[in-house]
């Protein structure tokens, strides 16, 4: 289920916006979990602060859901989907290399409720697509991922 | 407070001869940028000299990155910050408008008056 490309993990059950690094995991209870890339999280180097917006914040695609810091990056996570945050992940102030350590599962960003999600997952790619896509991208740029100790393996 | 709509002015007045001085004015950008704010970097004095082309590459904080002043420069202009610059100052190092980077908007002395009525907030480096 997961795939490695230059060393970047692409969860393959995911939804991906390629252009803004994020991803969107469809949950059982109607609501999406959002985060960062693996990608997102090599760009950006060890991350030093993540501030996420409060729960019950609408949020429309493209809008900032949460402002990451690291020492050579800050900039916005964005929405990828529309909807209004019902959840924000806690842990990532007391320790914002979650980001970097384990980007698909414990640094999940915010869980939405999606409005306009059918119409929104046609602009998401997943599956062998997302890979085809970020394996193109990967390459035309010549990105390598990086990982601080302690990362998921995924291998489970 | 909600701040998203607030308005941020960044004067930034040190250029290529304090290269520790030039990083975090354009930091402190993108951040408001990615907090939904409209911000200007408004450059002047010795601010100006890093918006000639080809210079921006040359500065380096930590030599064994590979991030440069151009890079931040051009992640202002990804977050949509405006970076502007003063006509006088562009005298001042001999530059002309052909020599500015990309994306550099050329404003008087009473615009940013007026600018810095408008935002809410200036900060000065």
């Amino acid at each position: 289920m997961v795939e490695r490309v230059n060393n970047c993990v692409i969860p393959k059950d995911l939804y991906y916006k390629v252009e803004d690094n994020t991803w969107v995991k469809l949950n059982d209870d109607g609501t999406v979990t959002v985060g960062m890339t693996d990608i997102a999280q090599s760009l950006a180097g060890p991350i030093l602060h993540a501030k996420t917006k409060k729960i019950g914040m609408y949020r429309k695609r493209g809008k900032p859901i949460a402002t990451v810091e690291s020492g050579k990056w800050v900039g916005p996570i964005k929405a990828p989907v529309s909807g209004e945050i019902a959840e924000i992940n806690e842990e990532l102030e007391n320790d914002p290399k979650l980001l970097n350590k384990s980007p698909y599962r414990k640094g999940w960003v915010v869980k939405l409720k999606p409005d306009n999600l059918d119409e929104e997952l046609k602009d998401l790619v997943t599956g062998d697509e997302a890979v085809a896509k970020y394996r193109e991208k990967i390459e035309a740029e010549g990105l390598q991922c990086t990982h601080l100790e302690g990362t998921d393996s995924y291998e489970d | 407070m909600e701040l998203e709509g607030k308005k941020i002015l960044v004067i930034q007045t040190h250029g290529v001869e304090a290269p520790t001085r030039t990083y975090s004015p354009l930091y402190y950008a993108v951040a408001a940028a990615a907090m939904e704010m409209e911000v200007m970097v408004w450059f002047t004095m010795n601010g100006t000299n890093q918006l000639r082309k080809g210079v921006a590459e040359m500065i380096k904080l930590d030599p064994s990155s590979n991030v440069c002043l151009k890079d931040m420069l051009q992640m202002c202009l990804d977050n949509d910050v405006k970076l502007a610059v003063c006509q006088q100052s562009l005298n001042l190092w001999n530059m002309t408008p052909d020599d500015l980077i990309d994306g550099v908007e050329i404003l008087g002395a009473t615009s940013i008056i007026d600018l810095a009525l408008s935002y809410d907030h200036v900060m000065y480096f």
